[in-house]
């Protein structure tokens, strides 16, 4: 090849690299807004908003927050006059490992139940699996339906083996294997799993200590859920020996069975060490479930100024039907025992987000995956049960208007997002 | 002495009374009182007291003590119903990713039912004879829902291709006998999903019905039977579905210029049940709002309920039947039609309605007033002023939905 060939592929080359870097350079700049969602109130808890501001949406991401970003600027509006606007929901304990195994009780059986026809009705984009799968039985439950939903699965691995088969496998201290549930969190499956759970187990602090060095090996938060020890474990010890800061006590308020300690005593008083507790670091979570949440517990709490830190579900098929039944009731039951809707917004988003470290989640950044709830606080007189059939009144209840996942929408009650049927008849 | 004796017979009669109310206040397990009672079998569209125990009805009646019961339910500005009845749903929910039967794209009855007021659903031909055992093992014997089904003239139900398609496994024999095996649980016969030109699928599925004495329910992905045929080889009584689609493999009921195409609208005078079976793609606008228009009402509201419609323009069968509502229904044509005149198109006339005796399976519904919207298939949508919300669910005589606890204690 001469010299000025050379030279000519040369500057060719250079050319070809420039427009490229332009070409990169000016898309970067010039991203547009697929989606506005304009005239909401935004309640983005991370970021100290609550107010009127408009939402722009680019792609799967959230490309920015602010007032008055004009109509003109973006390819479709959705006008949110009068409806809030939130972080999509987090919800951090639920059981959806569902299968078929009738052996089984929540790992691959009935009792868990697929996720999407809870979720996105309900603005929840995220849920945290709470244990119904261990190392054993996690890839299953990872192929059959983690990868088939449409809503974000996360999970807690089981410190049992098999996850939640049976009562009696969960005693079972020979399968409680802390390198391997390490290992298949940090070295496997890191993105989707986030902590440990500890639970149903019957004997002493032996499975919430395995649990904790498990924790220790792979740096990630244990849930435990301590309701069935023979005789009763005191919940004083566990907060202030066994967990570390960061961990998590479910089933906050929870009233029975009888070897549960409670955090409220006989007297509606909440023992002082919970308080104490809470300081230190432990992560209180509701897990209402279908046995799980009394009034008796969580009334006298907040009155006497207990906040529980995480307001979660125990979704399953024992609770869906139940006091609980979805979780804008659930919020909205917390609305009516005294939280403000931004408290309550802040313990099913950016909360829950912090604990199980995924603080890539639960906000509205610029760059954060586009996952939004849009609800409408109806006004009027409801009722709200709890585990025991006893209820309490109250004049609020949120509704889920429309559930955005990565900048999709995925659920949309009143069609906001949709054109009149007759709009092309008219043309 | 006088003192003894006046009070001895006072306490008598105290006892007496005392005794006869405590008899008589343990009568009925539960009293709904006040409530608007749609019950189109017994021809009741007024407000009423229905009164339950052990599982059944026991008096239907205008003011019955509250006395007599040792729950109240207040219900006044609430509509009574006999708990709903949705025809076509997909229930055969496994953990087999991409099929209906024993898969993930069919989803658990129970999450979806009591909340929207139904107390029964029918699955629609999720499983054929190969298959039904481990779909009533499965879903059908644990669920709290009461599980029907149509069963699928292909032996391996909605298994997906090609197992679906084998023509030689639509055995109408086979069929026939699993019918006759399970007539508690199996409603009828049906077709879908046979992309050849024969017709011996479709005349399979006739034969094992009609031997059955039972309907037969056409879906839909047949794309090589006209809807004329289809409709002039099925009999009084035999249910289409996916009757408002709009989409390429079968012909829309109503034609470009926005008529309702006549042979249609003749099988329904000839008694052809139209189901709605709405689905993700089975309900539009653009067919639903000239055909009632035209005459053709829905018989049944079925949801066509699976894992892609359920989050859709779909969402419930309540969402789907306020379509109707505001498209111009009664609000008591649609309630009749979702239980007494599904129940009867399913040949179950023990359900759908609320008999002095029949199983209690009712639900409390609210008709809200407010501005409302409703997407179909293409995402369209109407407004409308109105839309039912449950309030209240019972199955066999238990409360297995209270929105805002009716039946519950206040605490403290």
């Amino acid at each position: 090849m001469s010299l000025p060939a050379l030279l000519n592929k040369i500057i060719y080359h250079l050319f070809f690299l420039l427009t490229v870097f332009f070409a990169v350079i000016i898309g970067s700049n010039a991203q547009e807004i697929d989606l506005l969602l304009k005239g909401g109130h935004v309640i983005d808890p991370k970021n100290g908003i609550s107010e009127t501001m408009d939402v722009a949406i680019s792609g799967k991401t959230i490309l920015k927050v602010a007032k008055n970003i004009p109509e003109s600027s973006a390819k479709k509006t959705i006008n949110l006059k009068g409806y809030y606007i939130t972080p999509g929901l987090i919800d951090m304990h639920v059981h959806v490992f569902h299968g078929t195994d009738t052996d089984s009780y929540i790992a691959n059986a009935l009792t868990s139940l697929p996720p999407d026809g809870f979720t996105f009705r309900s603005g929840v984009t995220t849920v945290v699996d709470a244990g119904s799968s261990g190392w054993r039985n996690f890839r299953q439950f990872k192929e059959q339906t983690i990868d088939e939903s449409q809503t974000r699965v996360l999970a807690l691995l089981n410190i049992v083996g098999t996850g939640m088969y049976g009562r009696y496998e969960e005693q079972n201290v020979m399968d409680m294997n802390p390198t391997m549930t390490a290992n298949m969190i940090t070295k496997m499956f890191p993105e989707i799993l986030v902590g440990i759970k500890s639970a149903h187990y019957w004997g002493d602090f032996t499975q919430v200590d395995i649990a904790v060095e498990a924790g220790k090996l792979a740096k990630v938060p244990v849930m435990v859920d301590f309701g069935e020890h023979q005789p009763p474990n005191s919940i004083e010890e566990l907060f202030m020996v066994h967990l570390r800061p960061g961990d998590i006590f479910t089933h906050t308020f929870s009233y029975g069975p009888n070897n549960r300690e409670t955090i409220v005593d006989e007297d509606l008083k909440v023992k002082p060490f919970i308080f104490e507790a809470q300081k230190r670091g432990i992560n209180f979570d509701v897990g209402h479930g279908g046995g799980a949440f009394s009034f008796r517990q969580a009334i006298p709490a907040i009155q006497q100024g207990f906040m529980p830190d995480v307001i979660s579900s125990d979704l399953h098929t024992q609770s869906m039907n139940s006091g609980f039944k979805d979780m804008p009731n659930l919020l909205s039951k917390f609305m009516n025992m005294g939280l403000s809707l931004e408290e309550v917004v802040h313990r099913a988003t950016w909360s829950p987000a912090q604990v199980i470290n995924r603080e890539d989640l639960g906000h509205l950044d610029p760059g954060a995956e586009a996952d939004i709830a849009v609800f409408t606080l109806r006004e009027g007189d409801f009722g709200f049960l709890d585990i025991r059939r006893t209820k309490i009144d109250g004049d609020k209840r949120l509704e889920t208007e429309m559930t955005i996942r990565a900048g999709r929408v995925v659920w949309d009650l009143n069609g906001l997002n949709s054109p009149y049927w007759d709009t092309e008849l008219k043309k | 002495m006088r003192q003894e004796l006046s009070i001895r017979p006072i306490l008598i009669i105290i006892l007496c009374m005392v005794f006869s109310f405590r008899s008589f206040g343990q009568e009925y397990d539960f009293l709904i009182k006040g409530a608007y009672l749609i019950d189109a079998k017994n021809d009741i569209r007024d407000i009423m007291d229905v009164a339950v125990s052990d599982g059944k009805i026991m008096a239907v009646s205008k003011n019955l003590s509250e006395d007599s019961a040792k729950k109240v339910i207040s219900a006044s500005g609430m509509i009574l119903s006999p708990g709903l009845i949705d025809p076509h749903t997909h229930v055969f929910v496994g953990s087999k990713t991409g099929a209906f039967a024993d898969g993930f794209n069919s989803v658990s009855p129970d999450d979806f039912t009591f909340r929207s007021g139904i107390t029964t659903v029918v699955d629609a031909g999720t499983s054929g004879w190969r298959n039904f055992t481990t779909f009533k093992n499965n879903v059908i014997d644990p669920s709290r829902t009461r599980v029907l089904a149509f069963l699928n003239i292909a032996g391996t139900g909605m298994s997906g291709n090609p197992t679906q398609e084998n023509i030689l496994d639509m055995d109408p024999e086979k069929a026939y006998e699993t019918l006759q095996q399970f007539p508690d649980i199996l409603v009828g016969i049906k077709i879908g999903h046979y992309t050849g030109p024969e017709w011996l699928p479709f005349e399979n599925a006739l034969e094992a019905s009609g031997r059955a004495g039972k309907p037969l329910l056409v879906e839909c992905h047949l794309p090589q039977y006209s809807l004329a045929d289809q409709l002039e080889k099925m009999r009084p009584g035999d249910i289409i579905t996916h009757s408002f689609e709009e989409i390429d493999e079968r012909l829309p009921i109503i034609d470009p210029e926005g008529r309702l195409h006549p042979f249609v609208k003749a099988a329904y005078d000839r008694g052809v049940n139209f189901d709605v079976g709405h689905g993700g793609a089975g309900f539009w606008f653009s067919q639903a709002i000239p055909a009632y228009q035209q005459g053709l009402v829905p018989n049944s509201f079925g949801t066509d309920l699976h894992r892609f419609s359920m989050n859709s323009g779909m969402k419930n069968m309540l969402n789907v039947m306020s379509k109707f509502i505001n498209i111009g229904m009664s609000l008591e044509d649609v309630i009749e039609r979702a239980s007494w005149q599904t129940a009867k198109a399913i040949h179950r006339e023990d359900l759908g309605h609320l008999s002095v005796g029949a199983v209690a399976d009712l639900t409390l519904l609210r008709l809200n007033e407010g501005n409302f919207g409703f997407i179909d298939a293409g995402k369209n949508k109407i407004e409308g002023n109105n839309k039912l919300e449950t309030e209240l669910t019972m199955k066999d005589g238990k409360v297995v939905y209270d929105l805002n606890g009716l039946a519950a204690n206040k605490y403290q």
